[in-house]
């Protein structure tokens, strides 16, 4: 088997979860107790001849099988339909907000990873130190913190009482566009991308700190110990060695989480991205926005996950053998 | 091993002093630009909460919970709800009230220099007829421009309400309209459209074009943000007008006071009117409750609720008590007004013989038990606590009241047979046909689940549409509520309860003036700037 092989596998595999996710999503989403029509109106008052209408223009009169097998006719031939909301593609919706949002999660993403990875090699060296208490302590309270309350927490410290940083959104306030730069939209990433790097470090740094552990206690390391290695080549040897592949694994699986934590972000530093657009989907019923959001967080997390294997190959001679 | 762990804790402290050092100079920055804004004292920085998902186009519904702001209507309605000329200079409407013809002023230009002339007006209805969207244009039949300022609207029925809609309706320039339009909107109205940032930002400035008054506030700065974030934003002074909520406006803000808005924004209990004799809708959900139906038992309600202690216990204070579904506008009428009265209410239930023969607290009338119940939508706290607050009131009436919350879809299937604790409050008094008239009883849209039907009401609310004399018409709506022998509100037939308007709250900066506000609908957040255009520093 060759690498063409493996990546022509893997798109299988993926077409096949975007089948499975539409048909969930579709599913839950016609079924739910929401009624598009009835949040779309509030109490404005619409007489019942203009209130057909509108469910005739979203196509609400159709079944739902109907309506399933239209929107896959329609997304096979790349178009995934207007949003009902916004009334725009969905693709344009999507587009306008996953730029913040990308930026959001790629920051959170490296800053988990690499600090995260650095603080468990740490503690698992240092085991049972003051520092190693201090920090798994900190990690386990972080854990088990809700995302919003940490990052409302981070608002008051931060934005109130300092007044350091500003109190959300990605540019500043009142400021025309042309004349936001780079440095104002990083200014006004660091909080939000704070707080998710918060709650997202205990998780790769306390299994990284069992791995070291674990590889500390081997046999082949108290081999190296005899031999008279210092602590230093064994870390580098055998400690990051046997310790960074499944780092890379819980970091690339842990995507999905991480675009989880970003929605309750972004609603809390009132920062624009998909995570505040799938709430307005959801909430308002616009099935295919809603579709729109999954599908493209499937693929995306589908190719987190993809990099990891396929970084596993590279990484790990062992597999590499055993897989091509 | 030791020297490991310094050069790390040395890296880090690096690092941390790096970020403060690029951040408190940015604060520096900051804090000038304040004390700009302290000095000129003309713009304003405002968080109201959400954006209307669809853009700034009025053709798809902006403006209709407010004032289109970047855009001008023909009409509007002033602090009072009465209708005066904006775009129009006058209008007026034929004796059978199906053409209405408005003269149009002949300066009034789009913010890009074209001037706003019939075809604009004939463009925008026309467009948002075909628009299926929130702008109702059905009674619409036809709109035409009889020469360059005057246009001429053909109704299929009369509608004398159809007037409100206008109201609420920004004209769009044709020349520069397109799918897009409402990200990047051009208007004749009193402000200016300078930037959206979708999810964080809008931002206006006063368009010193405009046919009328040019606002005060020179820029204006809406920002889309939570309720919480937007508490957390004014403590840090960077808002000067902030929505709220009663469960947040506990906290002090320096600098700041809270503004209550008075609304109509209202909740009250839908009675079923019919007994239950196995009828069911064409969904096939059973109608009619045999408690509520006794008239007795409403009225007793009406009477026995004492809506102010509902106020304090579930709205901090924050409301005010409701009769009718519009309350203090000009279609209301002041005799709905009842006082709460327990004795009256007791006496109305003995009278129709609701007696408590087995002395349990609750009365029964022949093997009836006094006894209904009251369903909510789950997770609206407001709701929930009036909910049960009536309850405890009823009860010392005699009444006994169970009380479920659920979800709106098991709600639709209930609410022909048991009370349910709902909400309304438009500016128009359509409002008030729709709930009440019969063609809307039984129907899967929630106006009158209780099967209201009284021919009088009918009656009095197809005149009131078909007058084409405002005045007339407003007194015509009056009599809905109470025409000396009958009507919809607590000395009628009372098929609803009124309990409650919920106040709107905002926490506003001292020093600024929001003018006169109107009542506001249902809905919180953009009728607070209906009348922006008015706002000012007073300091």
């Amino acid at each position: 088997m060759n690498i063409t092989h493996y990546i022509i596998k893997n798109f299988m595999k993926m077409i096949l979860l975007i089948v499975l996710v539409s048909v969930v999503t579709f599913t839950l989403a016609v079924n739910s107790p929401i009624d598009p029509i009835r949040q779309y109106i509030g109490t404005g008052t619409v007489t019942d001849d203009q209130r057909d209408s509108i469910e005739e223009y979203w196509g609400l009169n159709d079944t739902k099988a109907e309506r399933f097998v239209k929107w896959s006719t329609n997304l096979l031939h790349g178009d995934f339909g207007d949003s009902i909301i916004f009334r725009k593609g969905v693709l344009s919706v999507i587009s306008e907000k996953a730029g913040s949002s990308l930026f959001l999660m790629l920051s959170t993403f490296t800053l988990t990873g690499i600090l995260g990875y650095i603080i468990g090699l740490f503690m698992g060296r240092f085991r049972d130190s003051i520092g190693d208490r201090i920090l798994k302590s900190i990690c386990i309270t972080f854990s088990a913190t809700p995302t919003f309350w940490v990052g409302m927490l981070m608002l008051i410290i931060f934005s109130v009482k300092l007044g350091i940083f500003p109190i959300g959104f990605s540019m500043p306030i009142g400021v025309r566009a042309d004349e936001v730069n780079i440095f104002d939209k990083i200014y006004h990433t660091i909080l939000p991308a704070l707080t998710l790097t918060l709650v997202f470090i205990p998780n790769i740094a306390l299994h990284t700190r069992s791995k070291v552990i674990e590889v500390l206690e081997s046999d082949y390391v108290l081999f190296a110990k005899a031999r008279g290695e210092s602590q230093k080549s064994i870390m580098k040897n055998h400690v990051i060695k046997n310790t960074v592949l499944p780092a890379i694994t819980i970091q690339f699986g842990s995507f999905s989480e991480i675009f989880g934590g970003s929605v309750l972000a972004e609603n809390v530093f009132s920062y624009p991205g998909l995570g505040t657009t799938i709430v307005t989907a959801g909430l308002g019923g616009d099935i295919p926005l809603l579709l729109g959001i999954t599908i493209i967080i499937s693929i995306f997390v589908f190719i987190g996950n993809f990099i990891a294997d396929l970084l596993h190959l590279f990484i790990n001679p062992m597999i590499r053998e055993e897989e091509i | 091993m030791k020297k490991d762990l310094i050069r790390v804790m040395l890296i880090a402290i690096m690092v941390l002093s790096l970020l403060v050092g690029c951040s408190s100079q940015q604060t520096n920055v900051r804090k000038e630009e304040t004390n700009e804004k302290e000095v000129k004292k003309d713009s304003i920085v405002m968080a109201i909460g959400s954006e209307p998902d669809g853009g700034f186009d009025p053709v798809i519904g902006w403006g209709r919970y407010g004032s289109p702001l970047i855009q001008s209507t023909l009409v509007e309605t002033n602090a009072d709800m009465k209708i005066v000329g904006d775009l129009a200079k006058d209008y007026t409407v034929s004796e059978d009230g199906l053409t209405l013809t408005f003269n149009l002023r002949d300066d009034a230009y789009f913010t890009d220099g074209e001037q706003v002339t019939a075809d604009d007006v004939v463009f925008t209805y026309e467009t948002a007829k075909k628009s299926n969207s929130i702008v109702d244009f059905t009674v619409l039949e036809k709109i035409s421009a009889k020469d360059d300022f005057i246009v001429e609207m053909k109704l299929k029925n009369p509608e004398s309400t159809f007037i409100y809609s206008i109201a609420k309706t920004g004209i769009v320039p044709e020349h520069a309209y397109s799918k897009t339009y409402g990200d990047n909107p051009i208007g004749s109205g009193p402000f200016k459209f300078v930037q959206w940032d979708k999810g964080q930002q809008l931002v206006l400035e006063a368009n010193e074009d405009y046919y009328g008054t040019v606002p005060k506030m020179k820029k204006v700065t809406v920002l889309f943000m939570t309720e919480d974030t937007a508490l957390v934003a004014a403590k840090a002074g960077q808002l000067d007008v902030a929505m709220t909520v009663p469960s947040l406006a506990t906290d002090e803000i320096e600098g700041m006071t809270i503004y209550k808005a008075a609304t109509i924004d209202n909740r009250g209990l839908t009675l079923p009117v019919v007994p239950a004799k196995g009828e069911k809708t064409e969904d096939g959900y059973p109608i009619g409750n045999n408690v509520t139906s006794d008239i007795a038992i409403r009225k007793a309600l009406s009477y026995g609720i004492n809506r102010e202690k509902l106020v304090d216990e579930v709205l901090n204070g924050y409301g005010t008590p409701a009769y009718t579904e519009s309350d203090d506008m000009p279609w209301f009428n002041e005799e709905s007004k009842v006082k709460y009265d327990v004795e009256k209410a007791k006496e109305l239930l003995e009278e129709a013989g609701w007696v408590d023969k087995d002395n349990d607290g609750i009365r029964e009338k022949g093997n009836q038990k006094a006894e209904f119940n009251l369903i909510y939508s789950s997770g609206d706290s407001v709701r929930q606590g009036l909910a049960l607050a009536a309850t405890a009131q009823a009860k010392k009436l005699g009444i006994s009241i169970i009380v479920e919350g659920m979800s709106w879809d098991e709600i639709d299937k209930r609410m022909y047979e048991d009370a349910v604790l709902m909400g309304w409050g438009d500016q128009n008094p359509m409002e008030t046909y729709l709930l009440y008239h019969s063609s809307n009883k039984g129907q899967p849209n929630y106006y009158n689940p209780e099967n209201f039907d009284n021919p009088i009401v009918d009656k009095y609310l197809e005149e009131a549409l078909k007058t084409s004399d405002q005045e007339k018409a407003n007194e015509l709506w009056k009599k809905v509520q109470w025409d000396g022998k009958t009507g919809t509100s607590a000395l009628g037939e009372a098929p609803w309860v009124w309990l409650v308007n919920v106040d709107h709250l905002y926490y506003v900066r001292e020093g600024i003036d929001v003018g006169e506000q109107k009542i506001h609908p249902h809905g919180h957040a953009w009728p607070l700037v209906a009348n922006l255009r008015d706002w000012k520093w007073t300091e």
